[in-house]
């Protein structure tokens, strides 16, 4: 049986990626169990989607933990252990990671000993704001490694799923994830089926005893105040928004307003400071700055580079 | 009309009480305008909450507010918030708790729950003079279930549940309408990229008593498919084109408090939204355009006869 786990975060489309998948090897004549699984069924927020096939009956359910392939579109959730990437990865599992560095930096970077493929590359998105569709993309790389998913199913399958968006974006999306497909021709079979596991063999859950209790005990009731701050909603973040202090006026009140997630806050002369732990990139604040005084920079970009953003 | 303290924009809030770290969607335009009411009402409030996305707000145990919260069925929050008060009033009552530690009871729910399946809860709450602020965040549809349509959901949009060539066929209840038709003591409707008239109205409305409702646009990028970066804009957008008239109704005289003299296209506001691209492409669909924009003509036109009330 293939066992593929696709992570990505809410709005990228690792959902759409793991239907695509799931259809080609359908067409294919395989069994097939397809799912997404969210935390927060929210845009930014880390998610996962996988795909068992197999040509006999599927017994097994819920979520894989031996993965034979992880698909990873967005290499900032690498890091986030929440967001559990790494987890059942061993020397048989193939990681294929979107991103700008090099598999062997990946392989060195996490120290595991199986396969590390990053996408190929395909043509620069035009608007920085703008997230990559890549759905397709990543649907297609899959079905070449495992090698048994031919150019024409794959192609049926993103025609079949993304329909309801309309020809143009079939047609582009068409192009993007059959070039991928193409360049990864080297690798295709490099993903093989694991082992079958009996049902006696599967992991119990970590079950945690709680012993009943009076209603008036036992239900949750919270007693200290915005306790959601504990949160780091600034995990979701792919982009940043970074404040050139040169350029505000200290009109706030636009600003700090309008973020929806009370993540901008003033200091003493009244400057606006954005709370990175909290704020989730939505851009708002750059689109409704009313001198463009806040820029939004790659999130990569801006842990690599300069502290950005403080007023000196 | 009585005094506010938010005469220009520099008076509005600068410190925000509504915690961050929240599981909205990043760009949530109902979590914007709450936190810019939630910065007027405080923290010495209930909020009753029935269940749909803003449930997720408090997930045990994490809370983003500062004071108390309840989570109902979602047909019943303003039962909910009858209970709450009545329990207040007795301990008030028996001078369990002083007047000074009252607290302002305060049902917040979507539209799902305000236009359709919690009416008739509302409806009892009103007659019975029930003493609540009722926050209705309406992102015009079942947004924490995948955007099915609700009774807020406009004629012609896409919702996971019309994805038709012409959208959802039904029209969006008048809420503000059926509201009044109760005589409460204030209505109104808020944007929260409007967010002066926004506080103005929270600030008289915290300061009256008995039934009353806020209906808060609440643009939403997951569920109308935009950019996040453009809930403001679309916000203003549907104020600029008459889509979304700002009002309040106190004692049953309606004033409009943010007239949009000269009206954009509603096209300008449509067009942005993936909800409504089937409208533009593969062609434009003319006629349900020219539908659309001649019922909002129609209500401006209506709303400008002072003598027709
Ligand atoms: C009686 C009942 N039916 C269905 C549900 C499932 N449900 C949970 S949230 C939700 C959507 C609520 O829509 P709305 O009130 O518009 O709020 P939104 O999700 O848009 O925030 C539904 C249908 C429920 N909780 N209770
Ligand atoms: S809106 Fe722009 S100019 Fe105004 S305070 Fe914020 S960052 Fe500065
Ligand atoms: S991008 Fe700007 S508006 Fe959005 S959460 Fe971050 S600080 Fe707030
Ligand atoms: S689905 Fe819409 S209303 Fe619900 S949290 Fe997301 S943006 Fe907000």
């Amino acid at each position: 049986m293939y066992r593929i786990r696709f992570h990505g975060r809410g709005g990228q489309g690792m959902k759409t990626a793991s239907r695509i998948l799931g259809r080609a090897f359908f067409l294919e004549g395989f069994e097939v169990q397809d799912a997404p699984r969210y935390g927060a069924e929210r845009r930014g927020a880390p998610m996962f989607a996988y795909v068992r096939a197999s040509r006999n009956t599927i017994n097994e359910r819920g979520i894989i933990r031996r993965p034979d392939l992880v698909v990873v579109a967005d290499d900032t959730l690498v890091p986030v252990s929440a967001a559990g990437v790494l987890q059942g990865v061993t020397e048989h599992t193939v990681m294929l990671i979107n991103s700008n560095e090099k598999p062997e930096v990946w392989k060195d970077r996490l120290n595991i000993s199986g396969q590390v493929l990053t996408m190929p590359s395909v043509a620069e998105k035009e608007d920085r704001l703008e997230p990559r569709f890549i759905s397709a993309s990543c649907a297609g790389v899959a079905a070449r490694l495992v090698g048994v998913i031919s150019r024409t199913s794959l192609k049926q399958a993103i025609s079949a799923e993304l329909a309801h968006l309309g020809a143009a974006v079939v047609d582009k999306n068409l192009a993007g994830a059959l070039e991928s497909y193409d360049l990864m021709g080297s690798h295709s079979g490099s993903v093989t089926p694991g082992h079958e596991v009996p049902a006696y063999a599967y992991q119990n859950p970590e079950w945690i005893e709680l012993p009943f209790e009076d209603a008036r005990v036992s239900a949750p009731a919270i007693h200290a105040t915005a306790t959601s701050e504990k949160m780091k909603t600034g995990l979701w973040r792919t982009m940043r928004p970074v404040i050139d202090y040169s350029r505000c006026n200290r009109c706030w009140w636009v600003c700090s307003t309008f973020c929806p997630d009370s993540a901008i806050s003033l200091d003493d002369e009244g400057y606006p400071q954005i709370d990175y732990e909290h704020c989730k990139g939505c851009m708002v604040c750059v689109a409704q700055c009313p001198s463009h005084a806040i820029h939004a920079i790659p999130e990569q970009e801006a842990e690599a580079g300069t502290p950005a953003g403080e007023r000196l | 009309m009585s005094e506010t303290v938010f005469k220009r924009m520099k008076s509005l809030p600068s410190a925000h009480l509504l915690g961050a770290g929240t599981s909205l969607c990043a760009g949530c335009g109902g979590l914007e305008a709450l936190k810019e009411i939630y910065d007027i009402l405080g923290e010495k409030t209930v909020i009753v909450n029935a269940a749909g996305c803003m449930t997720l707000l408090t997930i045990y145990p994490f809370t983003p507010f500062r004071g108390s919260w309840l989570y109902t069925a979602m047909a019943s929050a303003p039962a909910g918030a009858q209970g709450i008060r009545d329990a207040l009033d007795i301990l008030l009552h028996k001078g369990r708790i002083s007047p000074e530690e009252d607290l302002k009871v305060v049902v917040l729910t979507g539209d799902g729950a305000a236009y359709g399946m919690g009416l008739s809860s509302t409806s009892g709450a009103i007659e019975r003079e029930l003493d609540f602020l009722y926050i209705c965040y309406d992102n015009e549809g079942y947004g924490n279930t995948g955007q099915q349509f609700s009774g807020a959901t406009p004629h012609g949009a896409r919702t996971s549940t019309s994805k038709g060539p012409r959208g959802f066929p039904g029209y969006k209840k008048d809420l503000f309408a059926i509201w009044s038709a109760h005589r409460p003591s204030y209505v109104a409707t808020v944007v929260g990229a409007e967010a002066l008239d926004l506080a103005r109205k929270i600030e008289k409305a915290a300061g009256l008593k008995g039934p009353r409702l806020i209906i808060a646009l609440s643009p939403c990028p997951t569920g109308w498919s935009y950019d996040p970066k453009e809930t403001v804009e679309i916000g203003k957008l549907a104020v600029k084109t008459g889509v979304w008239p700002l009002k309040e109704s106190i004692n049953g005289e309606v004033v409009h408090t943010k007239v949009p003299h000269k009206r954009l296209p509603v096209e300008a506001y449509l067009e942005r939204q993936g909800r409504f691209a089937h409208l533009f492409s593969p062609q434009r669909n003319k006629v349900l355009l020219k539908e659309i924009q001649a019922r909002v003509d129609a209500y401006w036109e209506r709303v400008s006869q002072p003598t027709l009330l």
